[in-house]
C-alpha cells in the first residue's frame, strides 16, 4: 500500500528529528535515559525507512502509475530486474536509497555500539540523526518519491534506456554505501569534537568503517567505469566528467583517511588529522551529491531555474560542512595530541601518502568546480578535460606509486630506509626487466609506456616482497615460512592484496592506453577485417524484438587461424519507441586480461555498416585491480584483532638502528 | 480505513521507542577515562590469547604489552565525570516535547502532503476494471493493447483513428487510418480522415500527400464536406485564395442547412476575404478547432469502442468458452449497453458449455436474474 510507505517515510523523519536532538541534550546533562533513546530510535526509523523504500519498489514492480515517480521512470513493458532496479534509477528513488543507507549504518552503530561510552554513542547517533533528518525533509519538500496522480496515467515513461541495465543494479548501491558509509566516520569525529576528548574506542571504531566505506566506494566506482565502458559505446573506462570525478573526490580522500587511520589504532597517533580527514571524506561525498543531484552540472543557468533543489543542498552542505569545520576550529586545540615518531617510519611514510593524495583530490576539485565557478560568474561556459588532469593529477600519482611498496615495509616509529631498499632490490629489477623488454620487443617508441609497466611491476612485485620479508623467506627454511605466512595477521595480506590490486589497475590503464588500436571502417556482409591480430568476418544485421524496444543486431565472427569461425561477437543497435531513444549495445569478448571491444554504427544506403572496432590489451585488469583492493580491503576488515602497532626492537639487533630510546 | 490503522500502530510504535528509554531505569553513567581503561584491558587479554595460540610471536608480544601500558599511563584520568541524571524539569520538558513530537509531526505532516483516500493501483488492478468505467485513456490502452495482440482487426483501427485525431495524437491517427484501409478497404471516411490526421501532423499543412487521401475521399463520395473543406484550404495556402473561396461557395451553396461544416466554411471565407490566408497557416475543421472535446471523446466513440472490445471478449469466449469470469463480464457488458437480446443469446451460450445442471449455470441464471435478465423467452 502506497501511503503506508509514505506514511512511515514521514514518521521516520520525526523519528530522526528526535534521534538528533534528545540524546544530545542527554549527553550535555549526563541524562542517561535521554542518551539511551538514541538507540531503539535509530532502529525503529531504520525499520520504517526499509517499508517505506519496500513500499517504492512494489510500486515500481507493479507498475502502480498512480505514484508520479513510477510514471515518470517505469513502463510496464520492462523487464521485471529494470522495473525494480528503476527505484533508484532516478532522483527521487536515488535519495531515498541514500537515507535508507544512512539509517541502516546508524542502526548498525545501535546495535553494535554498545561497548562504547555512553555519551560517545548519545553523541554520534544524534549526529546520524541529524544527517538523516535533514535529508528525510529534503526528500519530503522538494523530491518526494510518493507524489500520486488521480487518476492514474495508463503507460508509464520509462525508464532512460541507458539506465536499462544491470549496472544499475549495482553501480548506485555500491557507490551509496561508500558515500554514505563515511558519514560513520564524520559522525563519530564531529561526536568527539563536541565531547572535547578522543576516546580510546573511537580509534578502533573509525579504521573498520574507513574501511568499509572505501572498499563499497572502490566497487562502486569500479563497477560504475566498466559500466560506462561497455554501455557508452565509446569504449573508454573514465571521462574525467564531473559526475565521476563526484565519486573520485572522496574515494582519494577516503583513501588517505583509510591510511591515516591505521596510523591512529596502531599508534595513537595523527588523531586530529584523521579527525580532520573524515569531516573532509564526508563533506566530499555530500558535495559529490550536491553536484550530481542538484542539476548544476548540467547548466548553472539550468540550476538557477529551478533553484529550490540546489539551494536546500546548498544550505545542507553549509551546515554540515561549515559547521563541523567551525567545530574543528573551535575545538580541535582542546583534543590531545599523539605520540611523535621519526620521519622515516611507517607513520612518516603514511603521512606522505596522505599529502600526496589530499593534494590530488585538491587538485581534481579544482578541475571540477572551477569551470562551474567561471560560468556562474562570467556566463563563459569551458570544459576542463584530460589534458588538465594529466598534466596535473598524473604527475602526482607517479611519485606516490613509486613509494607505495616502502610503506609497508618500514617499521613502526623509527624506520631504516636502507634495509627496506635492500629488500625491495628484487622488486625493482623484476620492474627494470619489465621497463626493458617493454622498450626493446613491444613498443620502443613510448618511454611512458615502457616507464608505465615499469611502475606497474615494481607496485606488485613490492606488494609481494611485503608477504615475502614478512614470512622470512630466505631466512628460514620453507616450512617455516609456509607456516609463518599462513600465520601472518590478515590485515597484512589485506595491505598486501590493496596495493598489488593498485598495481594490476596501473597495468590495465597503461596496457590500454599505450598499446591500445583502434579501426573505424565501414564493413559489408561477408568481408573481414584485421585488428591487432584479430579477425573478423561480418555474417550480417538480424533485425530482433525485445520486452520494450526493437534492434538490429550485427553478427561478427571471430576468426581462428584456419579461418573458421571460432566464436561470435555481436552489437546492436536499439530503438526504445517510448523515449525514442537509440543505444548501441557494444560487442564485447575478452581474450585472456584483453578485449576486442565492436560498437555498431550507422547503416548506409548500400547495404553497408560503419563499425568501430577497438583492440583494448589488458583492459580488464583496471576493474580487476578494483575487484582486488575490495579484497584486499575486506580481508584487513576480517583482522578483528585489537590491533597494537608497538614500534619493534628487533631491529636494535641488527644494528641498522640505534637503540630506540622508549618512554 | 485499513490505513489509518496501519498508520496508528506505525505511529504507536515509533512514539513507544522514543518513550520506553525514556521512562526505563537510569543507569549511573561511567567516567569517560573508565571507558578507555576498559577498551585497553581487552586488548591485552585478546594479546594473552593471541600469545598462547602462537598467532604472535613472544618478542612482538612483549612489545605491544610495553605499548598498552604506556597508554594505560597515558589515561587522561581527568575524563568529565557525568553527572548523576537528576530528574530535573527541562529534562521532563524535554522528554514530554520529544514523546508528543513523534505523532504531531507525522500526522501533520501527512496531512499536507499525503493521499490517504487513494488506493494503490498496480497495472494488473487497473486493467481488470469494467470498461463502462474506464477513463478514455484507460480505454485507449486497452484498444493499443487489444491491437497488439490482434494487429489485423481492421475495424479496431477504425475506431481507434478518429479517437486518435481527436486526442491530437496525429501521427498515431495516420497509421490507424491506413492499417484501417489496409484491412477493410477504402471509405470516404477513412480517406477523408487519413488526409485530416496526415496535415494536422504536418501542423495544418495539406501536404500533396493529404491532398491524394482527400482526392480519394472524393472519388468515392463526390460531396464529402471534410475533403471538399481541406482541398480548398490547401488551395488557400498556396496562394491561390480566389480558387479557394470558389470552391468554399460551392460547399456553401450544396451543404445541407443543418451540416456542422457550414460554420466553418462560413468562417474560412470571412477570414479569406478579411486577408489572404497565410501559407502553412493551421487548417481548422470543425472537430479539430474544438479544443475542448479534444481531450474527451463523444458519446458515441465512446460506445463504439466499448462495443469493440466487448466484440473481442465475445471472440475469445468462443475460442476459450471455459471461462464463467468472462461469460459474466460479457452478459453485463451486452446488458450495460441495452443489447438484451444478445446478452440472453451470451448466457444461453454460457450455460451450454458449462451444461445446464452444472455450479456455473446456476450461478449465471442467478446473475442474470440480478441483472434483469431471463435465459428463455
Amino acid at each position: 500500500m502506497v501511503e503506508t510507505g509514505h506514511f512511515a517515510l514521514v514518521l521516520a523523519f520525526a523519528l530522526a528529528l528526535v534521534q538528533a536532538l534528545v540524546p544530545l541534550f542527554g549527553a550535555r546533562t549526563g541524562n542517561s535515559r535521554m542518551m539511551a533513546v538514541g538507540g531503539p530510535v535509530a532502529v525503529i526509523g531504520f525499520a520504517l525507512t526499509v517499508l517505506s523504500f519496500a513500499t517504492l519498489a512494489t510500486a515500481y514492480a507493479s507498475s502502480d502509475f498512480s505514484v508520479a515517480n513510477v510514471w515518470e521512470n517505469s513502463h510496464s513493458l520492462q523487464p521485471l530486474i529494470y522495473k525494480i532496479t528503476g527505484t533508484w534509477g532516478n532522483h527521487e528513488g536515488s535519495m531515498l536509497l541514500w537515507v535508507l543507507i544512512l539509517t541502516f549504518f546508524g542502526a548498525l552503530v545501535a546495535v553494535f555500539g554498545g561497548n562504547l561510552p555512553a555519551t560517545l554513542r548519545a553523541n554520534v547517533l544524534a549526529v546520524q540523526g541529524a544527517i538523516g533528518a535533514t535529508f528525510f525533509l529534503f526528500i519530503l519538500t522538494t523530491s518526494n518519491p510518493f507524489i500520486r496522480m488521480n487518476p492514474a496515467p495508463i503507460e508509464g515513461r520509462d525508464l532512460n534506456p541507458i539506465l536499462q541495465d544491470l549496472g544499475l543494479a549495482i553501480h548506485p548501491p555500491l557507490l551509496y554505501l561508500g558515500y554514505v558509509g563515511f558519514s560513520i566516520c564524520f559522525s563519530f569525529s564531529v561526536a568527539a569534537l563536541i565531547e572535547g576528548r578522543i576516546d580510546a574506542s573511537w580509534a578502533r571504531w573509525v579504521r573498520p568503517w574507513a574501511l568499509v566505506a572505501w572498499m563499497f566506494l572502490t566497487g562502486g566506482i569500479a563497477m560504475g567505469s566498466y559500466w560506462a565502458y561497455y554501455e557508452l559505446g565509446w569504449g573508454g573506462f573514465w571521462f574525467w566528467d564531473p559526475v565521476e570525478n563526484a565519486s573520485f573526490m572522496p574515494w582519494l580522500a577516503g583513501t588517505a583517511l583509510l591510511h591515516s587511520a591505521i596510523v591512529m589504532e596502531k599508534r595513537s597517533a595523527l588523531k586530529i588529522w584523521t579527525l580532520l580527514l573524515a569531516i573532509l571524506t564526508f563533506s566530499l561525498s555530500l558535495l559529490g551529491t550536491f553536484l550530481v543531484r542538484s542539476g548544476v552540472l548540467t547548466s548553472v543557468h539550468a540550476f538557477a531555474t529551478d533553484p529550490t533543489r540546489g539551494v536546500f543542498i546548498l544550505s545542507m552542505l553549509t551546515l554540515f560542512i561549515g559547521g563541523s569545520l567551525a567545530l574543528f576550529a573551535l575545538r580541535a586545540s582542546r583534543l590531545t595530541a599523539g605520540g611523535l615518531f621519526h620521519p622515516i617510519s611507517r607513520e612518516g611514510a603514511l603521512i606522505l601518502n596522505n599529502l600526496f593524495l589530499t593534494t590530488a583530490t585538491a587538485t581534481v576539485l579544482i578541475g571540477t568546480l572551477y569551470p562551474l565557478a567561471l560560468e556562474a560568474i562570467t556566463g563563459d561556459k569551458i570544459s576542463v578535460g584530460a589534458p588538465f588532469f594529466n598534466l596535473t593529477f598524473g604527475p602526482l600519482m607517479v611519485p606516490l606509486l613509486v613509494v607505495v611498496p616502502f610503506g609497508p615495509l618500514l617499521a613502526w616509529k623509527r624506520g631504516d630506509l636502507l634495509a627496506v631498499a635492500q629488500r625491495l632490490m628484487a622488486a625493482f629489477a623484476a620492474a627494470l626487466l619489465a621497463v626493458l623488454v617493454t622498450a626493446l620487443f613491444i613498443d620502443g617508441a613510448s618511454a611512458f609506456a615502457a616507464l608505465g609497466v615499469g611502475l606497474a611491476f615494481w607496485l606488485i612485485c613490492g606488494a609481494l616482497t611485503d608477504l615475502a620479508v614478512k614470512s622470512g623467506f630466505g631466512t628460514v627454511a620453507p616450512d617455516v615460512m609456509l607456516s609463518r605466512l599462513v600465520g601472518l595477521p590478515r590485515s597484512v595480506f589485506g595491505t598486501a592484496l590493496a596495493h598489488f590490486g593498485l598495481g594490476l589497475t596501473t597495468l590495465g590503464i597503461v596496457g590500454t592506453l599505450c598499446f591500445g588500436t583502434e579501426k573505424i571502417l565501414s564493413i559489408r556482409v561477408g568481408e573481414t577485417v584485421e585488428l591487432s591480430g584479430q579477425t573478423l568476418r561480418f555474417e550480417g544485421l538480424y533485425p530482433s524484438q525485445g520486452p520494450n524496444y526493437s534492434e538490429d543486431r550485427g553478427r561478427f565472427a571471430l576468426l581462428g587461424a584456419d579461418g573458421s569461425s571460432t566464436s561470435e561477437i555481436t552489437s546492436a543497435k536499439r530503438l526504445y519507441p517510448v523515449r525514442q531513444m537509440t543505444t548501441t549495445e557494444s560487442g564485447i569478448k575478452t581474450i585472456g586480461f584483453s578485449q576486442l571491444y565492436l560498437s555498431l554504427g550507422d547503416q548506409a544506403t548500400d547495404g553497408s555498416v560503419v563499425v568501430r572496432l577497438w583492440w583494448k590489451p589488458l583492459v580488464t585488469l583496471i576493474w580487476g585491480g578494483g575487484l582486488v583492493m575490495m579484497a584486499g580491503a575486506a580481508m584487513s576488515l576480517m583482522d578483528r584483532r585489537l590491533r597494537v602497532g608497538a614500534p619493534s626492537r628487533r631491529r636494535k639487533a641488527t644494528g641498522a638502528v640505534p637503540a630506540a630510546s622508549l618512554p | 480505513m485499513l490505513f489509518c490503522v496501519i498508520a496508528a500502530i506505525l505511529t504507536l510504535g515509533a512514539s513507544l521507542a522514543v518513550l520506553l528509554p525514556l521512562a526505563g531505569g537510569s543507569k549511573s553513567p561511567s567516567a569517560a577515562g573508565a571507558h578507555d581503561l576498559e577498551v585497553y584491558r581487552d586488548q591485552l587479554s585478546e594479546l594473552d590469547r593471541d600469545a598462547a595460540r602462537g598467532l604472535i610471536q613472544p618478542a612482538e608480544a612483549e612489545e605491544a604489552r610495553a605499548e598498552i601500558a604506556r597508554r594505560i599511563l597515558h589515561l587522561d584520568n581527568a575524563g568529565p565525570a557525568a553527572r548523576a541524571a537528576g530528574p530535573s524539569t527541562t529534562a521532563r520538558l524535554v522528554a514530554t516535547a520529544a514523546v508528543l513530537a513523534v505523532p504531531l509531526i507525522s500526522w501533520g505532516f501527512y496531512s499536507e502532503l499525503g493521499s490517504p483516500d487513494l488506493p494503490s493501483q498496480p497495472l494488473s488492478a487497473r486493467l481488470a476494471k469494467n470498461p463502462a468505467d474506464s477513463s478514455v485513456d484507460e480505454l485507449v490502452a486497452r484498444a493499443e493493447a487489444h491491437l497488439a495482440a490482434n494487429p489485423s482487426d481492421g475495424k479496431g483501427w477504425d475506431v481507434l483513428a478518429p479517437v486518435y485525431l481527436r486526442m491530437q495524437r496525429f501521427s498515431d491517427a495516420v497509421a490507424a487510418y491506413r492499417n484501417a484501409i489496409r484491412l477493410d478497404g477504402d471509405s470516404p471516411a477513412r480517406q477523408a480522415g487519413l488526409g485530416e490526421a496526415i496535415a494536422n501532423a504536418a501542423g495544418g499543412t495539406v501536404s500533396a500527400e493529404a491532398q491524394d487521401a482527400f482526392d480519394a475521399a472524393l472519388k468515392l463520395d463526390p460531396a464529402n464536406p471534410k475533403a471538399s473543406f481541406y482541398l480548398a484550404m490547401g488551395l488557400a495556402q498556396e496562394g491561390r485564395v480566389p480558387e479557394a473561396t470558389a470552391a468554399w461557395q460551392k460547399m456553401l451553396g450544396t451543404l445541407p442547412q443543418d451540416s456542422p461544416w457550414r460554420d466553418a466554411v462560413e468562417q474560412a471565407l470571412a477570414e479569406s476575404t478579411k486577408r489572404n490566408v497565410a501559407a502553412g497557416e493551421p487548417a481548422k475543421g470543425p472537430d479539430a478547432g474544438d479544443v475542448d472535446a479534444a481531450s474527451s471523446m463523444s458519446p458515441q466513440d465512446r460506445q463504439a469502442m466499448i462495443e469493440t472490445m466487448v466484440a473481442g471478449l465475445d471472440e475469445k469466449l468462443r475460442q476459450n468458452p471455459r471461462n464463467a469470469e468472462g461469460w459474466m463480464q460479457l452478459v453485463r457488458s451486452y446488458v450495460v449497453l441495452g443489447k438484451a437480446d444478445q446478452a440472453r443469446d451470451a448466457l444461453g451460450r454460457g450455460i451450454a458449455v458449462f451444461g445446464p445442471d452444472s455450479e456455473e449455470a446456476r450461478k449465471f441464471t442467478a446473475f442474470a436474474a440480478s441483472l434483469g435478465l431471463t435465459a428463455t423467452e
